[in-house]
């Protein structure tokens, strides 16, 4: 309650102080051009061998302007063929378990292009070769693969491939695989890189650190299972044909406008189909409160229906509510805030048991992850669900390259998360389970928002890299994660701080409907936040998302002293030489006691030095604030460059200080030290009395633990 | 002697010792406070002046992170002290079994300071000699039991559809290493008790006496060890809910707080003291 009272607050202040510009109209309609990349793929599953029969056809349209003579590949599969890809040398040299793991023996992945032609039948496999698009590094890496046309595609032409595809399934790695007859699978057909113009092919290899980038795309999928499967896909189910002879289903699914395509088949699972009705869902004051804040016609911030469907675990059958409230709000906020959700469809996937395909995001589709004992004081799965969903938006509409800049996606959907949290469910109990249970149910765990979890990781890991390394070049996983999701998410509250709210939703919703189905950088959201704002803030981002500089800065003193009636020492009054003394000034002190208005005639010098501790420094028409509250009641503000290591401030005032404090209104989050931004002359605070008793409890607790074990 | 009566003795006993029970709270006490003043000014010097303290929880992220962030460097140290700090207290521990069970053994007699840690030094090298002893059955029973359980378990997990299994079978392990702890821990409380109640300088063969005592009789003294169990267990809930109470931050209810931590502490204390005085009850009707 208190973090929304003072949200609204800063709102007004800003709306007062600095109207933020209007959303241009066009913007707002986030139209999609026509795609540069057709699919269509027929794939059958043999579940018996876990294998994968796959025919593509894949329309490629130059529209570059540059002849291009070949076309890189991603074959992502081939990650999990041997410890000779640069996936799993990456993992074993960071001792990796879990998303890294190697497969164990007879359980690798791989994927072979057994077939690929031109449309008119020419073949190109003896055009086909391996690259290493990254470097030297990994020279038996063979997950791009590079095909040469007989001649260059001309700009403006398109090339039309016919592949043929044979992949083994290989148990569970990164996300894609199998468990008994659970079957998930993503980034499984091969699939073009992107040509960036003047740049070439951009396709790297798979990493132990990075996800994906691809062009947006029309997909028609035609999925074969055994019979009895249950499928979820991306896309629209337009079709079902059943062939009872063979025992086996084709389900067709199609999808305009994406850039991957992932589908599930398990014979367990329960189906179940929402609608997602927005004038249920969203009241005419939040449209209007929306529109008002943006800026917007009303009109443009309606959201439409959507289709939910959710494919679930029998066991975790008791949670599809929670399942679909979760996915309801999400669809809500980032609807309201960045742009109404533009596909008919949304599907959740309740991962496979053991695929450990849990919480990963497809276009439309994605994977949530609960387990069979819950609490509803911890927000899992509806954490989990609000954030995959919310990659639709940073990463599937707003397709930043994530090998290059992982923290486009990923820090600006763990800050979109952290919001809708908050605003739908308030803070979620530490997730502590043991043993599969869920500690809640026995004690009162404490409760918590993301932000406060994010800003813990993102002031460790700043010495590490910076938030905008590409991502394999990450000193370890964790310093990726740290710094793409969470340090980044408090960059980005840290920013909302800086411009106030309404600045900000304008910011994210511009850049969000400007680059839907495109793929943009940090130069394109520094020229939003820069062209909304009306403010230079390019200095944010050298600062502390290019760089490894800690922001510190806090109050190191503050002090009052009684300034004395007269300085000791010989002074030249009226022509004669006359000393002063101690006892001479006690004398004056002592006469102007006596005096009825002594106490208004004292005054104190008050000292207040602030130090800039952290490396990183405010610049622009940032400044530190600095507010000193007196102890009658009164306070005087300050600002002060930043710039030097220190600076003094002196008061001269009737009274006593009472405290400095720095950044009052808390807008830097992303400072490493919010302890030293307020300092107060009296000490010992009853919460810290009240931490400290505590503290030597669990110590008394701990030590008589021990003692059982004499 | 039945368990109910055994163990309404050992009440009575502990009850008639209260100065044995502020020994030990006193021991608990200042050795925690040692132990806790690094932390303790830590604490004081990062937040004693900052508005952060203010608002400052027990779990609070917002300053976690920041004192991870500054004394990374010394966690080693810190963790190291707290594990030193662990092990000196169990040993002291382990002189002080004696002094408790000597004490408590002596029904009519106060235990003054002197009688107490009279009785600490008398039977300190035989108990420890009883602890190492106790750490080969905690070696047998977490090293190869569980771990040969655990293996069972795995073989057949290994093919498991959904978690529930997973579930369960961990949750039974948990549940078996806690019952075989609690079977060691009792039969090294016999062996104590033999100890004492038996002048008995051999440890070896109080031990044994201990196993042929709850060979005879082991489901009752098993039943006598988890009841006390489960009076701590109710302790604890009970502790706990009236804790979450007192959660203002005003100066009467950190008082408050503070008293009804130490009264758990005591109650803690005095559950240890109730397994040696209930067990010797039984121990010396049989």
């Amino acid at each position: 309650m208190r973090k929304r009272i003072g949200t609204a607050c800063l709102l007004g202040a800003a709306l007062l102080v600095l109207p933020p510009r209007a959303l241009p109209r066009q913007e707002a309609a986030g139209v999609a051009a026509a795609p540069i990349l057709r699919y269509e793929i027929w794939v059958e599953l043999d579940a018996a061998d876990k294998m994968l029969l796959g025919k593509e056809e894949i329309v490629w349209t130059n529209t570059s302007r540059e002849a291009v003579p070949d076309m890189l590949l991603h074959l992502y599969w081939n990650a999990f063929k041997n410890e000779e890809s640069a996936f799993l040398r990456e993992a074993r040299a960071e001792s990796m378990l879990g998303r890294g793991k190697a497969p164990d023996e007879g359980e690798w992945g791989w994927i072979d292009i057994t077939d690929i032609r031109l449309a008119d039948g020419t073949d190109l496999k003896s055009g086909l070769a391996f690259a290493t698009p990254d470097g030297p590094e990994h020279p038996d890496d063979q997950t791009v693969m590079r095909v040469l046309f007989p001649e260059p595609v001309n700009p403006g032409e398109s090339v039309r491939l016919r592949l043929e595809f044979r992949s083994k399934v290989p148990r569970t790695v990164a996300r894609s695989g199998y468990y008994k007859n659970s079957f998930f699978i993503a980034q499984w057909f091969p699939k073009p890189g992107v040509y960036e113009e003047g740049k070439g092919w951009n396709a790297h290899a798979y990493h132990q650190n990075s996800e994906f980038f691809a062009d947006f795309a029309d997909f028609v999928v035609h999925i074969t299972v055994p019979r009895d499967f249950m499928v979820g896909s991306s896309g629209k189910q337009t079709e079902v044909r059943i062939d009872e002879s063979a025992k086996k289903t084709t389900y067709t699914y199609r999808q305009a406008m994406v850039h991957d395509f992932a589908w599930m088949a398990d014979p367990r699972y329960i189906k179940v189909e929402r609608e997602f009705i927005a004038r249920k869902e969203v009241t005419p004051e939040e449209y209007r409160e929306t529109a008002d804040l943006l800026g917007l016609p009303l009109e443009e911030v309606k959201l439409p229906d959507v289709k939910m469907t959710l494919l679930i675990a029998p066991e975790h059958e008791g949670q599809i509510e929670r399942h679909f409230r979760a996915l309801r709000a999400a669809i809500k906020y980032y609807g309201l805030w960045y742009g109404p959700y533009p596909y008919e469809t949304v599907t959740m996937v309740d991962p496979p048991y053991r695929t450990e395909s849990g919480g990963m995001e497809y276009p439309t589709l994605f994977t949530a992850g609960t387990q069979v004992l819950t609490s509803k004081d911890i927000l899992s799965p509806e954490g989990v669900i609000v954030h995959e969903f919310g990659h639709g938006y940073w990463y599937g509409l707003v397709a930043n390259n994530e090998f290059e800049a992982a923290w486009l996606d990923e820090g600006f959907n763990t800050y979109s998360t952290g919001q809708v949290m908050a605003r739908a469910y308030g803070p979620g109990a530490v997730p502590m389970v043991f043993k599969g249970i869920p500690l809640t149910w026995l004690l009162r765990l404490p409760k918590t928002f993301d932000f406060e979890l994010d800003r813990f990781a993102a002031i460790n890991t700043v010495r590490y890299d910076p938030v905008t390394a590409w991502s394999w070049r990450f000193y370890n996983s964790g310093s990726y994660a740290a710094n793409v999701y969470m340090r980044a998410a408090t960059l980005l509250r840290t920013l909302e701080g800086l411009l106030g709210e309404p600045t900000w939703a304008r910011v994210m919703r511009t850049y969000h409907m400007r680059y839907r189905y495109k793929h943009p950088g940090k130069a394109e959201f520094i020229g939003v936040v820069n062209e909304v704002s009306g403010k230079d803030m390019t200095w944010f981002f050298d600062e502390l998302l290019d760089s490894t500089l800690a922001f510190d800065y806090g109050v190191a003193e503050v002090a009052s002293v009684k300034v004395p009636r007269a300085r000791r020492g010989v002074f030249d009054v009226k022509g004669a030489r006359e000393e002063m003394t101690s006892k001479k000034i006690e004398e004056l002190d002592t006469r102007e006691a006596k005096s009825p208005q002594a106490k208004a005639k004292a005054e104190y010098l008050t000292t207040v030095v602030l130090r800039r501790f952290g490396e990183a420094r405010v610049r622009g028409d940032a400044q530190v604030k600095v507010l000193v509250r007196f102890k009658d009641g009164t306070t005087e503000t300050r600002r002060w460059d930043g710039q030097a290591r220190w600076t003094r401030l002196e008061f001269i005032k009737p009274v006593e200080v009472e405290s400095a404090q720095v950044d009052p209104e808390g807008v830097w989050l992303i400072d490493a030290n919010l302890a030293n931004n307020s300092r107060g002359v009296d000490g010992l605070r009853r919460n810290v009395v009240k931490l400290l008793t505590q503290l030597l409890f669990t110590v008394q607790n701990l030590l008589q633990f021990v003692s059982s074990w004499s | 002697m039945g368990v109910f009566k055994a163990i309404g003795k050992g009440l009575g006993i502990t009850l008639r010792k209260p100065r044995l029970l502020a020994i030990l709270w006193v021991v608990n006490i200042v050795f925690a406070a040692v132990v806790a003043f690094p932390l303790v000014l830590l604490v004081q010097t990062e937040l004693g002046h900052s508005f952060l303290g203010s608002n400052v929880r027990p779990f609070d992220l917002m300053w976690l992170g920041e004192a991870v962030l500054k004394y990374q460097d010394a966690m080693p140290a810190i963790i190291g002290g707290l594990v030193v700090s662990a092990l000196l207290f169990l040993v002291l521990y382990v002189f002080l079994n004696g002094g408790i069970i000597g004490r408590l053994l002596d029904k009519e007699g106060r235990p003054t300071l002197q009688a107490f840690f009279g009785d600490c030094g008398r039977y300190f090298w035989r108990f420890v000699r009883l602890f190492l002893a106790s750490l080969v059955f905690l070696i047998l029973t977490f090293g190869v039991i569980l771990r040969l359980l655990s293996a069972l378990m795995n073989l057949w997990l290994e093919n498991a559809w959904t978690e529930w299994p997973s579930v369960i079978l961990r949750n039974l392990h948990f549940l078996v290493a806690l019952l075989l702890l609690s079977i060691v821990h009792m039969v090294f409380d016999y062996a104590r008790i033999a100890v004492v109640a038996d002048e008995e300088t051999k440890v070896l063969r109080a031990l044994r006496h201990a196993l042929n005592f709850l060979k005879k009789r082991f489901f009752r003294s098993w039943a006598l060890y988890l009841l006390v169990v489960a009076g701590f267990v109710a302790g604890t809930v009970v502790f706990y809910a009236v804790f979450g109470l007192l959660s203002e931050p005003t100066v009467l209810f950190v008082l408050l707080g503070f008293v009804w931590m130490q009264l758990n502490v005591l109650f803690r204390i005095w559950i240890k003291t109730l397994f040696f005085a209930a067990q010797a009850e039984f121990y010396r009707s049989q």
